[in-house]
Parts: structure tokens; sequence; C-alpha cells
């Protein structure tokens, strides 16, 4: 008898694995076709060595990884709530990660002793005046709101 | 007594944590000297209910409360390259663990190497042990995909011999275009020193007790396209002694654990398809006659998936498979040398969860799981082996705060 519950278990389980599998493929599609979001840039403090960097090494620093510029000044990664639409056009893409990805791996890093957390600000404004003011700061920005105060790093 | 006070003090720091959530909703965190010192911590409670056999306490046909999860950390960045960190952790876990307070991690962490292209160096002190995907963070609720981890791999039963190493962790990444590919090796003392580990292997109530020599743990993994995909290779060697104690009827034995691991996982926006399978060998031997020797092929592997419905609700189901012979699946060697049941030596499960983040801070989880066999359940919750059943549900029902 218990056997035979277990059988149909299984049975209605695929059921939902299949159903499951379906209702995945329709917001992914979804997803992709949206594109028109505001057009995000990495920004530096206007001292920082080089104006362009790789993908890679922007990865490795918001993934909290990278602890110093060459050249030695400490790398202070600044970044928003991580449901602002701006951090999230910035994750996806100019890191091209997803955000929740790079929070689950500073959860990671920081409950095992790894790593730290980035420092969040509260708004594009005090972003852009953190960003001026810190020596070593990276953090993002609209294209259309960056200030002399600020370098842009273009991505190599 | 004892067992209702270390409930209630964990269950009023649950309270205090989300008191002061709620009061300062804007204070995420603790940060001082300019954010170079971090303080974080969380607070865990699991309901458990059983229809036959306990699990996390006495759960069976009842509600166990004995599971349950508290632990702070701070980190200090000293310099851009050397950090100090610690984590204390309190774990409730029904009889193997009865929540004394413990130093989880401990280490100094100097990134002795460092450029765009990657970064090297070293952790000394008691460090987290690379065991598959989730051990590093295996008690901290929100970094797992549900309540409990898959018990094929991450066992309760035995997690003091894996969750860390008194040792040094050397640690090795490169930031490649692609993605990231990094390595540790760790080389450390297991905790040992601890009864929930010594029953696991060699029962309840022995006179004689465990030591363990350093063990090596290597971990390779490749993070493709920021996370995309995971890969990765885990493999350990545990050597553990039995120095028998007076009028022990067991002889001067001795385990040999070498898992491998493999584990795979692709994150798209929406779902996360995650596997890992675990070759375990183990060997056992010069006990004497009054104890099982033998040398097994364990295996374990699950598939799971998990479906972010809307960015508050995930949704989870996976299988789970323990073998603890893969040459004797069903148990029925192991049933026929020592008259116990052959169901203890595999386990199938079967769970459906959601998860549900009512802020970032506080979540809720809800799980239900079908067991065929009962391969993965501690003794010290079930003594009688007598009274296990093969088929059983768990529903359990957890609250979780960090800050």
């Amino acid at each position: 008898m218990r056997p035979l519950l277990a059988i149909k278990f299984i049975t209605s389980l695929r059921h939902a694995v299949l159903l499951c599998m379906l209702a995945v493929c329709l917001p992914a599609r979804v997803a992709a076709a949206e594109s028109a979001e505001p057009a995000i840039v990495a920004i530096a403090h206007p001292a920082t060595s080089s104006d362009s960097i790789s993908r890679a090494s922007l990865r490795a620093i918001f993934g909290m990884l990278l602890p110093t510029w060459p050249g030695d000044t400490p790398i202070k990664v600044f970044v928003l709530r991580d449901d602002a639409p701006e951090h999230a056009a910035f994750s996806k893409t100019v890191l091209q990660v997803f955000p929740h990805q790079l929070r689950m791996a500073w959860d990671r890093q920081v409950f095992s002793g790894q790593g730290q957390y980035p420092e969040v600000v509260a708004s594009m404004p005090e972003m852009l005046s953190r960003v001026a003011s810190t020596p070593g700061a990276i953090g993002y920005a609209k294209a259309s709101e960056v200030n002399q105060n600020v370098r842009v790093l273009k991505i190599r | 007594m004892c067992v209702y006070s270390r409930f209630a003090s964990a269950a009023s720091l649950v309270v205090t944590v989300a008191g002061w959530l709620l009061a300062a909703p804007g204070a995420l965190a603790l940060d001082l000297l300019d954010g170079n010192i971090q303080v974080h911590g969380f607070a865990s409670l699991t309901l458990v209910n059983t229809s036959d056999n306990n699990f996390f306490g006495r759960s069976d046909d009842r509600i166990s409360k004995d599971y349950s999860e508290v632990g702070l950390n701070a980190s200090w960045r000293l310099m851009p390259d050397l950090q100090v960190s610690a984590q204390v952790l309190s774990h409730r876990a029904g009889g193997t663990d009865d929540g004394q307070v413990r130093l989880d991690y401990g280490l100094l962490d100097w990134t002795a190497l460092s450029s765009e292209e990657g970064r090297g160096g070293i952790r000394l002190g008691r460090v987290k042990a690379a065991y598959g995907l989730y051990n590093r963070t295996r008690d901290v609720p929100f970094t797992r995909p549900s309540i409990v981890l898959p018990q094929s791999i991450y066992f309760e039963r035995t997690r003091n011999l894996t969750v860390a190493a008194d040792g040094a962790d050397l640690y090795a990444e490169r930031f490649g275009d692609s993605g990231t590919l990094s390595a540790s090796f760790i080389y450390g003392q297991p905790q040992t020193d601890t009864e929930a580990a010594e029953v696991a292997l060699v029962g309840l109530n022995r006179p004689g007790h465990l030591d363990s020599n350093p063990a090596p743990d290597f971990q390779i993994m490749y993070d493709g396209s920021g996370g995309l995909y995971r890969l990765a290779l885990t493999t350990a060697r545990l050597k553990l002694r039995y120095k028998p104690g007076v009028g022990d009827r067991l002889q001067a034995g001795e385990f040999k654990l070498t898992p491998v691991i493999l584990s795979a996982q692709y994150n798209a926006e929406d779902w996360s398809l995650t596997s890992e399978y675990a070759f375990r060998r183990t060997s056992v031997s010069d006990f004497g006659p009054f104890f099982y020797n033998s040398k097994a092929d364990g295996r374990s592997y699950y598939i799971q998936g998990t479906y972010r419905l809307t960015p508050q609700w995930e949704a989870l189901l996976r299988y789970d498979v323990y073998y603890a012979d893969i040459n004797d699946r069903q148990g029925t060697k192991f049933a026929a040398a020592t008259g116990q049941p052959g169901f203890t030596r595999f386990a199938k499960d079967w769970t459906v969860g959601v998860r549900f983040d009512v802020t970032p801070q506080f979540m809720l989880r809800l799980e239900a799981h079908r067991v065929d066999g009962t391969g993965f359940l501690p003794v010290q919750d079930n003594p009688d082996s007598r009274a296990l059943r093969q088929y059983w549900n768990n529903v359990m029902l957890q609250a979780s705060f960090r800050f």
C-alpha cells in the first residue's frame, strides 16, 4: 500500500516538474525582451589610475574579491540597495550578474569569514558625492547624471 | 529545565533582534571605523513534525522545537590585504547538539597577492571547510536553498567532522573574462571533540573516544559568467582512531572516510537548477567482533530546482538519495550481519518547499519531506531501531532573522 502511495506521489511530482519547466520558459523570454533600462556606467574616484577596466576585474571588485587598485590604494565599493532600479540595471547590463547572485556571493563570504559587504548608500546623489570624496572609491551612476567630480570607467 | 532555559534564551534573542530591526529598519548592520569593522548575525527557530521517527528532537506525532540557530560575527579589515573575522554559533539540533555556544570560525585572512587578474592568500585559524556548494555557510538559513540541506551530502549527524578545521586554508583565484577559477586547499584538525561526532560513528554510550589526524580538504570551483553556472570538485580525507575506554567491548579501530563531491549549478534570472553527486568511500576496521567492520562504497546525490515566483516568494522541489553502500543498496547484507533494519542504510527524500522573504531581514519557510528509508537519522533521536519506520513524512516551518 505504502509503496503504491509513493509511486503515485512521485508521478504527481513528475507532472509538477514538467509544469514548472513550462512556467519557467515564459517569464525568461519576457525578461530577455525588455532592455529599455537606463544607461548605467561604472564610476570611480578621480585619482583612479586608469579610465578603463576589464569586466572580469569589475566583477571581482563588486564581488568584494579584490582589495586594492594597482598601486595599492584600497578599493572602497559603494552600492545602492538591492531593490534600487539602478542597482539592478548596473548588475545586469554592466557586470552581467543577477543582483540576487551578487547578494548570495556577498552572504557566502561574510558568513564564512572570507570578506565584507560593500557600503550601501541611500541615493544616487549620495553615491556621486561619496565616490567623488573617497580615495579608491568605486560605484555606478546613470550616464546622464555623471559630473566632473568622478571618473567614468569604460569596459575594456 | 536546562533545555527550556536555552530555548527561552534563543527565543528572547530572536524577539530582541526582531524588535530592534522593526524599530530601526534602516540600520541593516553595524559598521564601525568607516565600515572597516562589520558586525552581522542571524537567528532561526524551526518547528518539526514527523509522521514516524524523530528528526531534530521528539517530533514523532508531535511538534519539536529543538532546532534553532543563533550566530553573531564580526570582521575587521585591519589593512586592505588583511582581515580578521570570527563567528560564534549556537546550534540546537535535537539529541545531536544542545546549542552550546561554539566558535564557528575565527581566522586571519591575508591576501598576499592580488592584481586585476586574480588573487591568492592564506587563512589561518579555525577555517570553514570547503565541502560541496553549501558547507561554508551551512548554518546560515538565508544562504541555504531549504530549511535543511540535502541530508545525503550535508549530514546533520556528522556535521562536526566537516563544519570547520583548525589549521590553514591556502587559496588562489583567477578572474577570467568568462569566469572565475578558484582553488582552496585546507589542512587542519577536524572537530571530533564533541559527543555528536563520536556517537554518529561508534554509537551511543561508548566509554572510549575518537581522535582525528589533521585532514586535507581540497576544492576547485569554476564560477562561470558571474555565477550563471558554478562547477566544483571537492575531495577530503578523514582518518579517525578509536581509543577504547575501561571495560570497552570495542577495540582500537579506525575509520577512513574519503568523500569526493561533484557539484553543478545553473542560475537563470528566475530559477536555479542544482545537483551534487558524492562518492563516499568508508573503511571501518579493527574494532573487533562487536562492531560492523566493513568497507563501503557510499553514494549520494540530489537534484534540486528553485523557482523565484516573485522577488519575495521562492518554490523548491528536490529529490535526494543516500546509499550507505552502493553494493548493498537495500541494506540486506547489513541486516543479516547486524540484525538492524536494512532501511537504515539508505534514504530517498522528496522535498517540496516555499520561501517567503517578508523583508530582507525576515524570512519564513515551509517544507515537506516524503522519505523512504532512515539512513540519515541520528541515533540520539532514535535510540531504538525497532521503533523506526521505513516510510515517513516530515513537515517543517522555520522563521529566521538576520542583520
